[in-house]
């Protein structure tokens, strides 16, 4: 990854059958409570021929991220490859950012069962969060760290059409660009 | 599929969509949801080769949504959109002329018959415009290769028999078997599904598609070292070796005897391991079935739902079995590809995994050493003998299959072999499937048929360009030699890609093995030869085949007339609870039937009792939810999974749930002709039309409206539960496999 590197999600209307595999396999990986959707699948125009369409929705990790914007106690952080972060230490669960955040990201907990994880809760992009590394008070609190280990993040790696597409910006537009072009050229 | 042109398996395979199909056509699966990863390959097809989708289904499906043209068609008409596009294509001469003249057998029957199925008339029939059957009649007479995929939507309805008939009918006439891109894809819904239809798992075949004959029996009896008297012994009476026994669709019946049976004993003891018995129709019968047993025994990693659904008190055992991971083996593909799997960890706790106990059941019984002596067998000097006091497994299993099974081929499938493929498997190329660098020269899983141990398998069946040694074949003569006085070889042009034996031949037998491959064999040869290639342990036919080019089982002709059916040709017949009365005086269903699988089966007599659709007006079509398989009591262990649908539903129009009251989510209760109901959510849902109501089958623990949670042993009860949509799956079989019309029923729905 250069230095230049800005970690994007895309997931391609196209592909995406609402399988639920990314946002179960999401689940099960940092062992979210049920009921928190880090990352959510959603079908717009359900059963209306000729429009229904399927997606799978996360924190985008913005460049100018508005929930670093408004968070009144600055736990936002962007990390140089463009992963948006939070400390969940600093948080106090005020519900800002879901207000500026134009995709319903954060998530919050419904009953104290979820205390322990902090007060909100959203996509790491499987980059864990500001404590140690790999450790058990990083695993406990933000989930995997499998960025940290070289791993592409849990939802595109199970994505059953390849539709959800995750990776430096710029090599994920090559792959969609490329899907793309071909699309009708019978290359 | 089978009867059509030898093997009733996926033709081609996933890869080669990707590669070369240009039009897919997809009638009764819903891939999108039942094989999401299969799906893919469906999408990149679009992608890469512009391919057109065409997805026929009686609900607007997640696989329909990503269609190029979506047909909604009426449950259990497959037939008759069949015959609309044949018309079409007949009527316009755009028929793979000789392809038909040189490889099949019967067309000209299949034509007539297509004469009387105008657009017009196969749109009433099915509900599809008759335009929409000429766009898509001409879309696939232009558009080539094209494949057709199907799965469980085809199988289950009265006529299953006759829609696996009909669409390799289609494939013929367009000349898309044998082709790269085209062939029939049928989908197999579960892991290992194709393995366990392999290995028989049913009440009319030894493993291997070998039948029930006698000759079949010694066969068997020579590769497991047992006499064949041994086995005869075993069995009530010898007929009934050579009888089928009840099918997993009507089982119950040997219980309760409520319809006429044929059998030495009603059923007293019942054994489960692997199947969810709510996958079943007649969910009433079955429990009243599981009431009545003498003995039910359940071996499971999970409570089946046999155990919640019945009121038996005592003698109900459930055997915890260990899950996949647990355990080694190998296990075969949709694509008729071998997997080798590795144990990921030690069965848990006290549990076994399924072969344990099996022997500790033959143990028990006192058959153990006959029951596993087939693993210490080998071939010497062409003998087939004891070689060794002690077996591995599941290596030496694999290895007893590989022996014994000739018929589809799996001589090659040595576990030595499959282990390297599943340590070698980046070295293949996932559209061809070819091996590269030391995997050069094999397909990935050897495809069956994989003739012998230096074969790298077949990865696209009844392709004539190719030669047998690289997977190429004919189709396979397995009907005879001739019928009414036609030969059944293929055509004198059709001469398979090497084969030094110009155009077609018979299946290799003993007898005949000198003149078709025009040979002499030594003494020593011909003592050691078995009868025919499905039974020679020796393997020189198959040796002496290879030399030749040859394929050991024919190059015949596909036929599509199968003359021992009730329809020889493929005949639209109404379900046998229709929305159509007047349709039902037309295309009456089969008399009734006096013993399938030793009971006897109601055909028009059920049709006819009544004119059903006055009192249950609505269309019931099933369907699966991406997130449960089956009767789903695994995946409904697992909380993130259960959170997706919480509860049973059905989908249903919101024009026709608020013309009954119903708003959306309520609760309301569905009626079926047999006198069952069952209570579910409805979802208000455009993807069905009114007159139809769409659910999935994949709930169970209640029944009725009856909460069952009080019957799951202790700290067993999955997240959720719900009404099986099984209760009230109509009454209705195939005339051949007697499975049941899941897919095409009535219901009546009423406000809870
Ligand atoms: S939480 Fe919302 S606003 Fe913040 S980075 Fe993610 S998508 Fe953007
Ligand atoms: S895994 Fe892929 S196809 Fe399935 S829902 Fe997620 S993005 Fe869509």
């Amino acid at each position: 990854m250069s230095e230049m590197a800005r970690m994007k999600f895309y997931c391609d209307d196209k592909r995406c059958i609402e399988c639920f595999a990314c946002s179960v396999a999401c689940a099960e990986a940092h062992e979210l409570p049920v009921g928190i959707s880090r990352r959510k699948v959603v079908t717009l125009f359900d059963g209306v021929e000729g429009k229904e369409i399927s997606t799978s929705i996360a924190c985008m990790h913005c460049t100018d991220a508005p929930c670093e914007q408004v968070c009144p106690v600055d736990c936002f952080y962007i990390r140089e490859d463009g992963i948006v972060l939070h400390d969940k230490d600093k948080c106090i669960g005020c519900g800002y950012c879901l207000y500026a955040c134009p995709f319903g990201a954060p998530q919050f907990p419904r009953d104290g069962a979820f205390g322990h994880k902090g007060s909100m809760d959203k996509c790491t992009m499987c980059a864990g969060g500001p404590l140690e590394t790999n450790s058990k008070e990083e695993r406990e609190l933000y989930g995997q760290n499998r960025i940290a280990e070289g791993k592409v993040p849990m939802c595109a790696a199970v994505c059953s059409t390849n539709a959800l597409l995750v990776g430096d910006a710029e090599m994920v537009s090559d792959i969609y660009r490329n899907r793309v072009a071909s699309r009708g050229k019978n290359a | 599929m089978a009867n059509t042109w030898g093997y009733g398996a996926m033709t081609n395979h996933f890869g080669d969509i990707v590669g070369h199909s240009k039009a897919i056509f997809v009638i009764g699966a819903n891939s999108a949801v039942a094989n999401p990863i299969g799906f893919k390959h469906m999408l990149q097809a679009k992608d890469r080769n512009n391919a057109k989708l065409i997805v026929v289904d009686p609900v607007y499906t997640r696989s329909a949504a990503k269609a190029d043209h979506y047909l909604r068609i009426r449950s259990g008409t497959d037939i008759a959109l069949i015959y609309g596009i044949l018309h079409v294509i007949f009527k316009n001469g755009w028929e793979d002329k000789q392809f038909i003249e040189q490889r099949t057998y019967g067309i000209e029957d299949v034509k007539k018959e297509a004469e009387k199925w105008t657009p017009e008339v196969a749109s009433d029939v099915t509900g599809i415009p008759a335009e929409q059957i000429v766009q898509i009649a001409t879309l696939l007479a232009k558009t080539k290769p094209a494949t057709v995929v199907w799965a469980l939507g085809i199988t289950q309805h009265s006529v299953g028999s006759s829609n696996t008939r009909i669409l390799p009918i289609l494939q013929l006439v367009l000349g898309n078997m044998g082709k790269k891109g085209g062939g029939c894809n049928i989908i197999r819904g579960h892991d290992n599904v194709q393995g366990s239809t392999d290995m028989c798992n049913l009440a009319d075949s030894l493993p291997g598609y070998y039948g029930l004959a006698d000759g079949s029996w010694k066969h068997f009896a020579k590769g497991w070292g047992v006499d064949f008297e041994w086995i005869q012994k075993r069995f009530f009476e010898p007929k009934w070796m050579n009888a089928k026994g009840f099918s997993l669709a009507k089982w119950y019946q040997g219980v309760l005897q409520e319809e006429k049976t044929y059998s030495s004993s009603p059923i007293r003891a019942l054994w489960i391991q692997g199947t969810g018995i709510t996958s079943m129709s007649q969910t009433l019968k079955v429990k009243e079935a599981l009431d009545k047993l003498d003995l039910l025994v359940i071996a499971e990693p999970f409570v089946n739902e046999a155990a919640v659904i019945t009121d038996k008190k005592d003698d109900v055992y459930i055997l915890p079995a260990c899950t996949q991971f647990e355990t080694e083996g190998s296990v075969t593909a949709t694509n008729r590809s071998a997997q080798w799997r590795s144990k990921v960890i030690e069965p848990l706790y006290e549990s076994k995994s399924d072969e344990q106990i099996m022997f500790e059941f033959a143990k028990k019984f006192g058959f153990y050493d006959e029951f596993v002596r087939g693993m210490m067998m080998g071939v010497k000097e062409g003998k087939i003998q004891q070689v060794k006091k002690d077996f591995v497994w599941p290596d030496d299993a694999s290895d007893e299959i590989a022996r014994i099974i000739k018929t589809i081929g799996l001589d090659g499938w040595t576990a030595k072999r499959l282990r390297k493929h599943q340590e070698n498997w980046h070295m293949f190329d996932p559209i061809t499937l070819e091996g590269k660098g030391p995997m050069k020269g094999e397909y990935y899983g050897l495809p069956w048929p994989c003739w012998n141990e230096n074969h790298g398998g077949s990865p696209i069946l009844y392709d004539v360009d190719t030669s047998v040694k690289e997977g190429g074949m004919g189709f396979r003569n397995r009907f005879g030699l001739e019928h009414n006085g036609v030969s059944q070889m293929a055509d004198d042009k059709v001469t398979v890609k090497g084969s030094l034996v110009q155009g077609g031949y018979p299946e290799i037998t003993k007898d005949n093995i000198e003149k078709v491959l025009g040979i002499t064999l030594s003494d020593a040869e011909k003592a050691l030869i078995g009868a025919n290639w499905k039974v020679d342990y020796s393997g020189i036919i198959e040796k002496k085949c290879m030399e030749k080019g040859v394929a050991p089982y024919g190059n015949a002709r596909a036929r599509a007339i199968v003359w021992e059916f009730p329809d020889p040709v493929p005949m639209h017949r109404e379900p046998i609870h229709s929305p159509r009365t007047d349709l039902v005086a037309k295309y009456p269903t089969y008399e009734d039937q006096k013993n399938n699988f030793r009971v006897e089966v109601k055909y028009k007599s059920e049709q006819q009792k009544q004119d059903w659709v006055k009192d249950f007006p609505t269309m019931i079509v099933s369907m699966r939810v991406v997130n449960l398989s089956g009767a789903g009591m695994l995946e409904r262990t697992s909380k993130y999974l259960s959170h997706i649908t919480p509860e049973m539903f059905a989908n249903i129009h919101p024009d026709l749930a608020l013309s009954y009251g119903i708003r959306d989510g309520e609760d309301m209760w569905l009626h079926a002709p047999h006198g069952t109901k069952i209570k579910v959510k409805a979802h208000h849902n455009v993807s069905v039309t009114p007159d139809r109501i769409c659910l999935p089958y994949n709930f169970a623990g209640v029944f009725q409206g009856v909460d069952l949670s009080a019957n799951y042993p202790e700290g067993t009860k999955p997240y959720t539960i719900g009404e099986s949509s099984n209760i009230i799956t109509n009454y209705g079989f195939d005339i051949i496999t007697q499975i049941s019309e899941y897919n095409a029923g009535l219901c009546r729905v009423e406000k809870a």
